[in-house]
C-alpha cells in the first residue's frame, strides 16, 4: 500500500505567511456565550440580530424578505428535497397567522421524506457507498443508510447520533440501578446494530489486514465530527495542524480492536430452508464432481507424470516423497514447483479424443449450471476480538498496516484528551463521551456549522471539515458559538436548530433585488460572506431528478430499502435518487451516469461539500433524455387531466407545480402562443418548464 | 480564504483557475472542456503551453491487459529457452519462486533504414517503423491490471486522493481549441473508469466518451418523437421564458455559464455527427485503416475517427483496444491468444501514421502506443506469459519523435528493464513536454500539498526526441 506516501510539502507561499499556532487556533479554545445584539432584531431571531451587526461593520445593507412563495419552494427543497405542491402554496398563502412560517416549516421537519433529505447530506460526509472495491460490509450497508434516515425523521439528538455510529449504543449511562439497588448494564436498542454500518463500511478486506478499518474510522471521524483534517498526519507531523503522528495512530488504536462479523437477518424458518436447500446442493454437486473426477483421472496421471519427469531428478524425489517426510528444503523445492504441475481443464482436453471431450464438457456444463442457495440477508458490524483487544499498536510507516515502526508503540487515546484518562469503560466508550462532552470545543461548533451550510450553501466557517490552522476564521464567529451553545443547551436537537434557521429572517431574505443596491453589496462584499441576499443554489443531483419525476407525478416516496440500478432508474414510478446505487470500482463504472453528470461524489471519501458544475452534458440531459422525455409526456397528461380543457388553468398549474409560482402574465402569453390551442403541445411545454433555469436553482 | 480547502472531497473547483486566470466571475463557471476559449478563459494565462509545442494531439493507443514485449518489439535469444530462472509472482502472489523461460515463437525481421526489429504479427507497423521510437525499457510498479492502469493513467498509485488521468490534466492545462467538440475524448471500453476521470481537476475536464454508431455522444439527440421544427419552436419559447430570470441573476457566472452550456449542447448536436459520419473518407483511406475487413473494421473506424478528431483540433484522443475485464491481451493460458489481437490492431495503426503523415498531421501528431505492463519471458505451466511490471516495451511516434529510434533495453531473458530505465512518470513526461508543456509546473494544491501527475525526478525521455 503507498496510500499517504504522496509527499507533503510546505510551499514557499506557504511558509511566507502568518500561520497561527495551534495555541492560538480559534477552534480549540472553549465556546464563548456572546450577548445577542440588540438592534436589528425585530424578527426577534438573534441569528438575524448577529447577521445584521456583521453586515453594518461591513458596510452592506441587507436585501428585503422574499415574497411568501418563494421561501416556500425554497424550504420545501432544503428540508424535503421535493417542490410543494399547489395545495400547499395555496394553504400557506391563506394563512395569514404569526405562526404560519413555523407551521410549515414543521409539517416538512416532521415528514418522513426529511430524512431522505437529510440523510443524503450526512452521508456524503459520512462516506457512504453501495460499492466500494471489494468492500466486505457491501451486502446491507442500506441499513446504515436507514439508520440514518430514521435517526434524523426521531430528530436523535445529535450526540446519540454519533455516538451511536461509533460504539453501537446511543445511551451515555452504561449501567443502570435498580430500586433494589441491583446494577444491570444498559443494552444497546436493536436498531442501533445498523449504526455501525459506518464503521464496517471502512474495511476493504474480509481479514482487515491492511487495518482500513481503523484508519478509515479516524479518518472520517476527524473530519466529520471534529472539523480536522488528518490525511497528512498518517505519514508524519504538520507543526500546523492539531493532529500529529502519533495522535492519529493513537486514536487508530481505539479501533485495532475491531474485527467485522456477518449478521444473518433470518427468521429461524428461511434459516432452516435454506440449510435444506445447501444440504440439497452440495450432495447434487458431490455426485457429479466425483463422477468427472473418475473420468478424467487416467488424463490427469499421465499429464502428471510427464510433466513431472521433466524436472530435474532432485526435484521430482522431492515430489514424490509424501508431504510429511519432506524436509523444509524439499517442501520449499516442491512449492516452487507446484504451479508447474497444476493441470487445468484446457490442457486435459488436448489429450482427450474428440467423444471425451463432449462427455467432459458436459460434465463442466451440469456442475456450473448448478445453483447455489441465496445467501440470507445479512448485515456486517463489527465487534471487538479479544486477541486484538491485547496486542500492541504501532505507528504505521507511511500508513502500510505491513510495516509497523516497531520503536514507536501508541497507546489509545485521542487530541485534546483529558490528562488522565482511563479506559476502563471501553476504548470508543471512553472516547466517545469526550467526543460529545461539552468540553469539546469542536463538537457542537462543527455541527452547527455543518447544518448552517446546508441551509446556506456555505458554512459560518466556510471549510466545514476543516477548523483547523489552515481552514481560516468564520465569518461569524459569535454567532457561530451562539449557536453551537444554544444547540448544546437544547439537547442537541437537529430539528431545534433547522427551524430556528429557517424561520429566521437572515433565511427569509430575497436572493436579489433592485441593481444598483446589489451591485452596492457586490462591491463591499463580492462573496456574499454577510449574507446580504439568500445564495442562488443549483439543485443537487437528488433533488433535481426527484423533483422532475414528482412534478411528473412518478415518484415513488417509499423510505429505505435496498438500492436500486440505474438502469431501473425510468421504470415508473420511480424511487427517490438517494436509493440510487453509487460507488466505485476500479475495474468497472459504476458511479450512476445521472450522478456523474450532475456532481455527486462516488463515496470513496467523506465530501463535506459538492462541486457545482455547468456543462453541455447537463444541458443535453435535460434537452434528450429518455428520463425527462418520460416525465415531460406524464407532466403533460396531468395538466391536460387536471385543467379540463381551460388553457389558462393549465399554464397556472404548470407554473406552480414546476415552479412554485402563478406565470406572470407576459409568461402566460408566451406559452399560449406556443401552445396554439395544440394539446399535442402540452408536453413541450412541461419539457420547457422542466427546461427553465428556474427549474434547477433555488432563488 | 483558502479555496482548495473548499472541496476536499478530491475535487477542487473550477472556479479557482478562473480567478487565477484573472476572470473574476462570482460563483461557479463552466469548466474548460465545455468553454469557448477567450470567452470564459484568457487564454494568454492559463490556457497557453508553457512553451513551443511540437504537438497539438495526443493519441494514446492503450492495449488493455498487457501485450508482450518478447513477442512484439523486444527480440530474445531462444537459447535460454528451459532455463529456470528467479522470479517473483504477481498480484496477491509476491512469492519468490523458480520458473521455466519459454520460447518465442515468432521470426522478427529488421524493418525500414533504421533497421529496427518488428516480429511477423506486426508487418504492417514495421513498414512505419522509421517514424517510430521504440523505448524497450519501461517499467511500473503495480503488478496486477486494474492498479497498474491506474498508476499507468494517473502516474499515482494511492487512493487517497481521486487522481485524474493525462488526458485531463493535459486538458486542464490548455483548455479546448474547437468551440463545437470536446477536449478529451475516449473511444473503446476502457479497463477502469479511473482512465476517463478528471478527479480532483473536476468533472469539466474529464474524458467525454465517443460510442461507437451514429449517435457518439449520450443523450445527443431529441427523441424521435420530437421533429426538429417543433424542438427548434420549444428552444425559442425556452429563451423567452428564461429571459426575465437570466437578467434577474445576471451577476451569477453559473447562470450565465447555463446559457452557454445549452448553446453548446445545441452545436454539439450539429457537428458530432459529422465527425463521425464517414461518408465523405474515400475508399482508399478507409482501406488504409482496414475498414471493410473484418478483422480490422472495429479498431481501423476507431483510428479513423481518431485522424478526424485531431484534424477537428480535439487535444487528447483516448483509445482503448480490447478493454473491459482484465483485457483481452492478458495471455496468460497461450501466446497465441495475441495473434488476432495483433491482427486486429496491426493495420488500422500503421494506417494512422500513414494517413496522418500524408496529410502533413504526423508533425504536429503525437502517437503513443502502450499496455500497462509487459509479460513475463516464463510461464506458469503454460504456453503464455504473466504479468511483467519490471520491464516492457511503450513506443511513440510523431511531434518531434525521433522515428527509427530504439532507446533502452531489458536483461537477457526481457525480464527486467536494466539499460536507460524508465518510470511510466518518464513517458508522461515526454507526451507534456511535447505538449509544450512543463511536467514540473504540472501541478495543483489538494489539501494543502502539491500534487503532480509525474513523480518528482521525473523526466522527458529526452534521446528519443529530435
Amino acid at each position: 500500500m503507498l496510500t499517504g506516501l504522496i509527499a507533503c510539502f510546505l510551499s514557499a507561499a506557504l511558509l511566507a505567511k502568518e500561520v497561527p499556532t495551534k495555541e492560538a487556533l480559534w477552534s480549540l479554545k472553549p465556546l464563548s456565550s456572546p450577548a445577542i445584539a440588540d438592534a436589528g432584531a425585530a424578527s426577534g431571531n438573534p441569528i438575524d440580530a448577529f447577521i445584521a451587526q456583521a453586515a453594518r461593520e461591513r458596510g452592506v445593507t441587507l436585501l428585503g424578505l422574499a415574497d411568501k412563495l418563494t421561501w416556500l419552494r425554497r424550504v420545501s427543497y432544503d428540508l424535503v428535497g421535493l417542490p410543494p405542491t399547489p395545495q400547499e402554496q395555496e394553504e400557506f398563502l391563506k394563512d395569514d397567522s404569526s405562526g404560519a412560517y413555523l407551521k410549515v416549516a414543521d409539517r416538512l421537519l416532521e415528514s418522513e421524506q426529511h430524512g431522505a433529505r437529510y440523510g443524503r447530506h450526512w452521508l456524503d460526509v459520512l462516506r457512504y457507498a453501495d460499492i466500494d472495491e471489494h468492500m466486505p460490509a457491501a451486502p446491507g450497508i442500506h441499513l446504515w443508510r436507514d439508520w440514518v434516515i430514521n435517526a434524523l425523521n426521531r430528530d436523535l439528538p445529535y450526540d446519540e447520533f454519533v455516538r451511536a455510529q461509533i460504539s453501537g449504543n446511543r445511551a451515555a449511562r452504561r449501567r443502570i440501578v435498580s430500586a433494589a439497588g441491583h446494577l444491570t448494564d444498559v443494552e444497546p436498542r436493536p436498531e442501533d446494530l445498523f449504526a455501525l454500518g459506518f464503521l464496517s463500511r471502512g474495511a476493504a478486506i474480509r481479514a482487515d489486514t491492511d487495518q482500513q478499518l481503523a484508519i478509515s474510522a479516524v479518518e472520517t471521524i476527524s473530519t466529520a465530527f471534529l472539523g480536522l483534517t488528518t490525511g497528512c498526519a498518517k505519514c508524519h507531523d504538520h507543526f500546523y495542524d492539531p493532529i500529529s503522528q502519533v495522535q492519529f495512530y493513537s486514536m487508530k488504536a481505539l479501533f485495532d480492536p475491531l474485527v467485522l462479523r456477518q449478521i444473518e437477518l433470518a427468521t429461524p424458518a428461511q434459516v432452516f430452508e435454506r440449510g435444506r436447500a445447501v444440504d440439497d446442493y452440495e450432495s447434487r454437486l458431490k455426485v457429479l464432481v466425483d463422477a468427472m473426477r473418475k473420468f478424467i483421472e487416467p488424463y490427469h496421471k499421465r499429464l502428471y507424470e510427464e510433466r513431472l519427469s521433466d524436472l530435474p531428478p532432485e526435484a521430482q524425489a522431492a515430489i514424490r516423497k509424501p508431504e510429511k517426510e519432506r524436509t523444509v528444503a524439499e517442501q520449499k523445492v516442491a512449492d516452487d514447483y507446484h504451479p508447474i504441475l497444476r493441470i487445468d481443464p484446457s490442457k486435459i482436453k488436448t489429450l482427450m479424443p474428440q467423444a471425451e471431450i463432449k462427455q467432459y464438457d458436459s460434465y463442466l456444463k451440469e456442475i456450473a449450471a448448478l445453483k447455489q442457495p441465496d445467501p440470507p440477508p445479512v448485515f456486517w458490524t463489527v465487534e471487538e476480538d479479544s486477541k486484538r483487544a491485547v496486542a500492541k499498536s504501532y505507528v504505521l510507516t507511511t500508513g502500510d498496516a505491513s510495516r509497523p515502526d516497531l520503536k514507536q508503540e501508541v497507546k489509545p487515546g485521542f487530541p485534546l484528551a483529558p490528562k488522565s484518562l482511563s479506559f476502563h469503560a471501553g476504548r470508543r466508550e471512553t472516547f466517545v463521551d469526550w467526543l460529545t462532552s461539552s468540553d469539546n470545543p469542536l463538537f457542537a461548533r462543527v455541527a452547527v456549522n455543518r447544518i448552517w451550510q446546508w441551509h446556506f450553501a456555505s458554512g459560518l466557517h466556510e471549510s466545514t471539515s476543516d477548523f483547523g490552522v489552515l481552514g481560516g476564521k468564520p465569518t461569524h464567529p459569535q454567532l457561530l458559538d451562539w449557536l453551537a451553545g444554544e444547540f448544546i443547551k437544547n439537547r442537541y436537537s437537529m430539528r431545534w436548530l433547522h427551524r430556528l434557521i429557517v424561520t429566521s429572517e437572515t433565511y427569509r431574505r430575497a436572493s436579489t433585488g433592485p441593481k444598483a443596491l446589489v451591485l452596492a453589496n457586490l462591491q463591499a462584499d463580492p462573496k456574499n460572506q454577510s449574507l446580504w441576499s439568500f445564495p442562488l443554489k443549483r439543485l443537487e443531483a437528488e433533488p433535481l431528478r426527484d423533483a422532475a419525476l414528482h412534478v411528473a407525478a412518478s415518484l415513488d416516496l417509499g423510505v429505505g430499502g435496498k438500492s436500486f440500478d440505474e438502469g431501473k432508474a425510468t421504470e415508473m414510478p420511480a424511487r427517490r435518487t438517494m436509493y440510487m446505487a453509487r460507488g466505485y470500482r476500479s475495474f468497472a463504472d459504476v458511479m450512476p451516469d445521472f450522478l456523474q453528470t450532475f456532481d455527486a461524489d462516488d463515496g470513496r471519501v467523506a465530501c463535506p461539500r459538492r462541486t457545482q458544475t455547468v456543462t453541455a452534458p447537463q444541458a443535453l440531459f435535460f434537452m434528450n433524455s429518455r428520463l425527462i422525455d418520460e416525465a415531460s409526456a406524464r407532466f403533460a397528461e396531468r395538466l391536460r387531466t387536471s385543467s379540463v380543457g381551460d388553457l389558462n388553468e393549465l399554464v397556472r398549474l404548470g407554473y406552480s407545480t414546476a415552479l412554485g409560482r402563478p406565470p406572470k402574465a407576459e409568461e402566460r402569453v408566451a406559452v399560449l402562443n406556443f401552445l396554439q390551442g395544440d394539446p399535442e403541445r402540452v408536453k413541450g411545454f412541461a419539457w420547457m418548464l422542466l427546461n427553465l433555469d428556474e427549474f434547477l436553482y433555488v432563488r | 480564504m483558502n479555496e482548495r480547502l473548499l472541496f476536499p472531497c478530491g475535487r477542487i473547483a473550477r472556479r479557482k483557475f478562473l480567478f487565477q486566470a484573472g476572470v473574476g466571475f462570482v460563483g461557479t463557471a463552466m469548466g474548460a472542456l465545455w468553454a469557448e476559449e477567450g470567452k470564459l478563459l484568457n487564454p494568454e494565462s492559463a490556457r497557453a503551453a508553457h512553451f513551443s509545442p511540437r504537438a497539438k494531439s495526443v493519441i494514446l493507443l492503450y492495449m488493455c491487459g498487457g501485450v508482450s514485449h518478447i513477442d512484439t518489439f523486444d527480440p530474445k535469444d531462444n537459447k535460454l529457452a528451459g532455463t529456470m530462472i528467479d522470479a517473483v509472482g504477481f498480484g496477491d502472489n509476491m512469492a519468490e519462486m523458480k520458473r521455466p523461460v519459454i520460447p518465442c515463437h515468432r521470426t522478427f525481421t529488421r524493418h525500414g533504414q533504421s533497421g529496427t526489429p518488428v516480429s511477423d504479427w506486426f508487418p504492417h507497423i514495421g513498414g512505419v517503423i522509421d517514424d517510430i521510437a521504440v523505448v524497450r525499457s519501461m517499467h511500473c510498479r503495480e503488478t496486477n491490471h486494474f492498479p497498474a492502469v491506474i498508476e499507468m493513467s494517473t502516474g499515482h498509485r494511492d487512493r487517497l486522493l481521486e487522481h485524474p488521468s493525462l488526458g485531463s490534466w493535459v486538458t486542464h492545462a490548455l483548455g479546448a481549441t474547437n468551440r463545437n467538440l470536446p477536449a478529451f475524448v475516449s473511444i473503446g471500453r476502457p479497463s477502469s473508469p479511473v482512465q476517463l476521470s478528471g478527479g480532483y481537476l473536476g468533472a469539466s475536464v474529464s474524458a467525454t466518451p465517443f460510442q461507437q454508431g451514429d449517435v457518439p455522444i449520450r443523450n445527443l439527440h431529441p427523441p424521435k418523437s420530437i421533429s426538429s421544427a417543433e424542438r427548434e419552436r420549444q428552444i425559442q419559447t425556452l429563451d423567452v421564458l428564461n429571459r426575465d430570470f437570466r437578467e434577474e441573476y445576471a451577476v451569477h457566472s453559473a447562470i450565465a455559464a447555463r446559457t452557454r452550456s445549452y448553446e453548446l449542447a445545441g452545436r454539439m448536436q450539429l457537428s458530432a455527427p459529422e465527425v463521425v459520419d464517414f461518408t465523405s473518407e474515400p475508399d482508399s483511406v478507409k482501406r488504409l485503416y482496414g475498414v471493410g475487413q473484418k478483422e480490422t473494421d472495429d479498431f481501423g473506424k476507431q483510428l479513423l475517427l481518431a485522424r478526424r478528431l485531431v484534424e477537428r483540433g480535439v487535444r487528447c484522443i483516448q483509445i482503448c483496444h480490447a478493454g473491459g475485464g482484465n483485457g483481452a491481451w492478458d495471455a496468460h493460458d497461450d501466446m497465441k491468444t495475441h495473434a488476432p489481437l495483433c491482427l486486429q490492431t496491426d493495420k488500422p495503426i500503421a494506417g494512422l501514421i500513414r494517413d496522418l503523415k500524408q496529410r502533413g498531421l504526423l508533425q504536429s501528431t503525437l502517437i503513443v502506443w502502450t499496455s500497462e505492463f509487459g509479460r513475463t519471458p516464463w510461464s506458469q505451466n503454460t504456453t503464455g506469459r504473466d504479468h511483467n511490471p519490471k520491464g516492457f516495451t511503450s513506443w511513440l511516434a510523431g511531434a518531434g519523435i525521433k522515428g527509427g529510434a530504439v532507446h533502452g533495453s531489458t536483461d537477457e531473458f526481457g525480464y527486467r528493464a536494466v539499460e536507460n530505465r524508465h518510470y511510466i512518470s518518464d513517458l508522461q513526461a515526454t507526451i507534456l513536454q511535447q505538449l509544450g508543456l512543463n511536467p514540473e509546473k504540472m501541478e495543483v494544491e489538494i489539501e494543502g500539498r502539491p500534487v503532480r501527475l509525474v513523480e518528482k525526478n521525473a523526466e522527458p525521455i529526452w534521446p528519443i526526441i529530435g
